[in-house]
């Protein structure tokens, strides 16, 4: 379903993993999460790791292509590491040059502070490969639903992200062709620095900003034609539903998550 | 089914003017029938349509559409279930990512319980011949394809009426003729009524009943043979009658004798050979 749309990164597929329920996968992810912060020892952030490897597997993603999520972050990767080390004050020193030292348990706390965070990264970019956005929109509407009484704005939310997700490609081309009239009348997007160029972006946002209210306002028409009043007595065309597979993964996460918190806590117990 | 008695819209443009949109428009149209609205710029006639599903109410006059009035507000959903309407620009009136949850959202709008709307869903798609795109996105479709999802949107609400605001505007040939063609059929087939505004000639052509607007009033009406035969009158309006039309009463005025209700090019050519 949706080879076309490239919106986000979501991969196609039709691996365990892809045909969750959004929600579950949603909620899972969270869990993960807090797994993630209750690792505390070289055991569990093994199992952590293997079973992020494990999920990868199953989700049948290219390896390398999941790795890749975690290169925008890189720089706060290396902060989270040299802060660490070289400002937790430890025993063990390993190695001292005027006022930097590294302590060994500054170098264990830097590694570990960075396998969280690219673990954390990881799962979270298996949902958005496995979920279509589409999909994803109305998960998070479902999941929010029970907080509309504290006003969470659930409906209208997701009425955003789906005309967003619907919008963003027309926009785009538009673009393109404002681009493109306005270099055939002179324009130059690509030289000049940095100040030169943002003021020469004028030309390009003023008319897509015109144009994109222009849109708003005929949709809105559109919408008001076709009998659109809010969420109030809507119903839906797909209705999510938990299958045998959904039950699984809960069962799995929750393993996961009492079996860390047992080598955090309750081997002290014993 | 839809009744207008002296309608009048009036509203301030920027500088304050009063602008007569509508100005003592009476017309009523009957179940089943196909009626095509010309006029040139501004002579009112998309302000006519939005009359007809209550987005403008009357500053003065009348609109009932089964009997509902258009300005009773707890109607409102009503009229706009039996009266849907597509508006000229194709883009800007699909809402979801994909085609068949497009053709969905007016059903999920009023309510229709889940199960029913994946039928109805492809059934309107079959009705536009749009089937094989029910999981595209709207994006990749060409104009035509755009207005016809529209159209499917639409159907799916089961609307007695459709109002068409130049759909074709925007469109390649090969799109107005799609759209034309899918319009007379939902007419002939499932008895929709069909309000066709246009300015096109050819395509009003197609119509049961022609409507001339200018200057905010119904200028003159009739069959497309009593309307486009008066040239002269529709040139005044600021409309060009068909080119054959046009010809024949060029010839005419060179003294052939050629009978007046020539509109179309076969006619034209069946009346010169003889």
């Amino acid at each position: 379903m949706l080879n076309n749309i490239t919106l986000g990164q979501y991969f196609p597929g039709d691996s365990f993993i892809h045909k969750l329920d959004p929600r579950t996968k949603l909620l899972c992810t969270l869990l993960f999460i807090v797994a993630i912060f209750f690792a505390n020892s070289p055991i569990s952030y093994g199992i952590l790791c293997g079973f992020t490897l494990l999920v990868i597997l199953v989700s049948r993603l290219p390896f390398v292509m999941v790795l890749k999520s975690v290169k925008p972050i890189w720089i706060i990767l290396l902060l989270t590491l040299c802060i660490h080390i070289f400002t937790t004050p430890g025993e063990t020193i390993l190695y001292q040059y005027s006022f930097l030292t590294v302590t060994k348990e500054g170098l264990e706390l830097g590694v570990k502070m960075c396998l969280r965070l690219i673990l954390l990264l990881l799962f979270s970019s298996i949902l958005t490969f496995t979920t279509s956005p589409i999909v994803l929109t109305d998960g998070i509407e479902s999941l929010l639903r029970p907080f509309k009484c504290i006003g969470v704005p659930a409906h209208e939310l997701a009425m955003m992200m789906t005309i967003a997700l619907r919008f963003i490609p027309t926009l785009l081309e538009e673009t393109d062709r404002i681009m493109k009239a306005q270099t055939a009348r002179g324009a130059d997007f690509e030289s000049g620095n940095i100040i030169q160029r943002v003021k020469n972006m004028l030309p390009l946002l003023i008319p897509l900003f015109i144009g994109a209210f222009r849109r708003a306002d005929d949709l809105a028409i559109a919408m008001e034609a076709r009998c659109y009043r809010g969420g109030e007595g809507r119903t839906r065309m797909h209705q999510l539903s938990y299958g045998s597979n959904d039950y699984v993964a809960f069962v799995v996460i929750f393993v996961l998550i009492f079996g860390l918190a047992f080598l955090r806590w309750g081997t002290k117990l014993i | 089914m839809i009744k207008i008695e002296n309608l009048k819209h009036y509203y301030k443009d920027i500088d304050g003017n009063e602008v007569k949109a509508l100005d003592g428009v009476s017309l009523s149209i009957a179940e089943g029938e196909f009626v095509a609205v010309i006029g040139a710029n501004g002579s009112g006639k998309s302000t006519l349509a939005r009359h007809l599903n209550g987005l403008l109410v009357p500053t003065e006059g009348k609109v009932t559409v089964n009997d509902m009035d258009t300005m009773d507000e707890d109607r409102t959903w009503d009229i706009r279930q039996s009266v849907g309407m597509v508006f000229q620009n194709p883009d800007n009136q699909i809402v979801a990512a994909i085609v068949e949850e497009d053709v969905a959202f007016g059903m999920e709008n009023i309510g229709v319980p889940s199960a029913e709307i994946r039928p109805r869903v492809d059934k309107a798609l079959a009705a536009v011949g749009m089937s094989d795109y029910a999981k595209h996105a709207p994006h990749l479709l060409s104009g035509g394809q755009k207005q016809r999802v529209a159209i499917a949107g639409i159907l799916g609400l089961e609307p007695k009426c459709i109002v068409l605001d130049e759909p074709t505007a925007m469109l390649d040939p090969q799109g107005r003729q799609e759209i034309v063609a899918t319009v007379k059929s939902l007419n002939k087939e499932k008895n929709i009524t069909i309000v066709y505004i246009t300015h096109y000639m050819e395509e009003a052509l197609q119509a049961d009943r022609v409507v001339v607007m200018g200057a905010g009033k119904i200028q003159f009406m009739g069959t497309p043979k009593e309307v486009f035969c008066r040239v002269e009158e529709l040139e005044k309006l600021g409309l060009e009658a068909p080119i054959a039309a046009k010809v024949a009463s060029e010839l005419r005025k060179c003294g052939a004798k050629l009978p007046k209700d020539i509109i179309t090019e076969e006619e034209l050519a069946k009346a010169l050979c003889q």
